[in-house]
């Protein structure tokens, strides 16, 4: 091994043990020499690159890592919290818009109701109904009239709107056939005080437990209708 | 539904136990080599200081993709240079010239001090591209293979650069120590 290749060897790893470097060293003691010096060399240059570490890295490390695992995992909650913040909302606010959509709209059910018979059974039928039997059946839903207020042609329970109510067709004061519901309170519902339609039109009032709705042809005296039955129905509380 | 995800928790914090337990292995191991290298990459105690909280921090991070613990020491100094790499995309620092700055003082004893103080400043003036493959070898005790694998470097221009770093050094301290004795004769 030539004096240069040797040098180069020792210069690029000091601590090289290749045997042919060793032999190379062993048979020229200036070639040891040389070794012995870039050891020395090599020895300072690792004492010089200990620079001191800062005392408290490895607790700063093992801190700073564990403020960021906290750190994630309070992101990871705040996004759970979020989705379960977003569901809620969600739900929410389809329930609402469902409930919205459930409300009964009392004016035009009876409307429909009525129109829907059409000429049907009820508007046609002739009976006359003792203010007796109405009161006794008006009674299960807590309503009653004090006094006729003229013929009943038709009276019975109905089905206005999967809720039990009660249907009469009774006579105004000028002889026409009017329709009256009395539908008991549930769920939701909505008063219109005035409605109509291309064909009839119809009011209604509140009391306590119970809506009462009259329905009747444009022309009828819907008005006083109502006020009659203000004054002569009695509902218990 | 409860008692499922219970179990599920423990499981998990008992990963994070497991990865937490790693993790300081790799720290109480690692943490001074990494930072001498940092400090020889960068040159400024400070600087090398968040360079190492970033390596360490990314490597908490990813240590799940870290398999073998013996070939932890290269995949920190892996993290450590991109880091490093980093911080000079993010900006340009200013380049820190030796001979302006007060170097590390270690209170060692002054003739100690002396000798090691000259030659850091001669360490430190040496180019990046000599120097790094330098304290590849002298703080993690890297062969010449496993220096050009983590450089990507061919084997004969680690060897080469190597070389060139001692002889710098060498001669550099054999010129200080003439002009010194100039100085004093």
């Amino acid at each position: 091994m030539d004096d240069l290749q040797f040098r180069r060897t020792i210069y690029a790893d000091p601590h090289c043990a290749d045997d042919e470097v060793k032999l190379a060293a062993s048979d020229d003691p200036k070639k040891q020499q040389f070794w012995n010096e870039i050891k020395q060399l090599d020895a300072k240059i690792s004492q010089a690159s200990k620079v001191s570490v800062p005392d408290d890295l490895a607790h700063k490390l093992i801190l700073r890592q564990s403020l960021e695992s906290q750190k994630s995992q309070t992101r990871h909650s705040k996004i759970y919290l979020a989705i379960a913040a977003s569901v809620i909302f969600t739900f929410g606010l389809s329930f609402s818009i469902w409930q919205q959509q459930n409300v009964t709209y009392l004016g035009e059910y009876a409307l429909a109701h009525v129109q829907h018979e059409g000429d049907g059974y009820a508007l046609k039928a002739n009976g006359d109904i003792s203010l007796e039997t109405v009161n006794a059946q008006l009674a299960s839903l807590g309503a009653e009239f004090k006094q006729s207020l003229g013929r009943i042609y038709y009276a019975n329970f109905c089905n206005f709107g999967n809720i039990r109510s009660y249907h009469l067709v009774m006579e105004d004061i000028n002889g026409e056939r009017v329709t009256v519901f009395v539908v008991p309170h549930s769920g939701d519902y909505k008063v219109e005080e005035n409605f109509a339609n291309e064909r009839m039109s119809g009011q209604m009032f509140d009391v306590n437990r119970a809506s009462v709705i009259i329905v009747g042809d444009k022309a009828n005296a819907l008005g006083e209708m109502k006020y009659r039955l203000k004054q002569n129905m009695l509902f218990s509380a | 539904m409860f008692s499922r995800k219970q179990s599920a928790n423990d499981s998990v914090s008992e990963n994070m136990a497991n990865k937490q337990k790693r993790y300081e292995a790799l720290v109480n191991a690692l943490h001074s080599d990494i930072f001498r290298y940092a400090y020889w990459l960068v040159k400024d105690k400070a600087v090398a200081e968040d360079i190492v909280q970033e390596t360490f921090l990314r490597a908490w991070k990813s240590l799940d993709s870290l398999k073998d613990e013996k070939a932890a020491k290269s995949w920190l100094i892996t993290i450590l240079r991109r880091e490093n790499a980093r911080r000079f995309e993010r900006k340009q620092f200013d380049l820190v010239d030796m001979d302006d700055v007060a170097l590390a003082d270690d209170g060692l004893s002054n003739e100690t001090e002396i000798e090691h103080r000259e030659l850091r400043k001669l360490m430190a003036n040496l180019s990046d591209e000599y120097r790094e493959p330098l304290m590849l070898q002298i703080v993690f005790g890297y062969t010449g293979d496993e220096i050009a694998a983590q450089l990507e470097l061919n084997k004969n221009t680690v060897m080469t650069r190597l070389f060139r770093a001692r002889n710098q050094l060498k001669e550099a301290l054999e010129k200080a120590d003439d002009s010194r004795g100039y100085q004093n004769g």
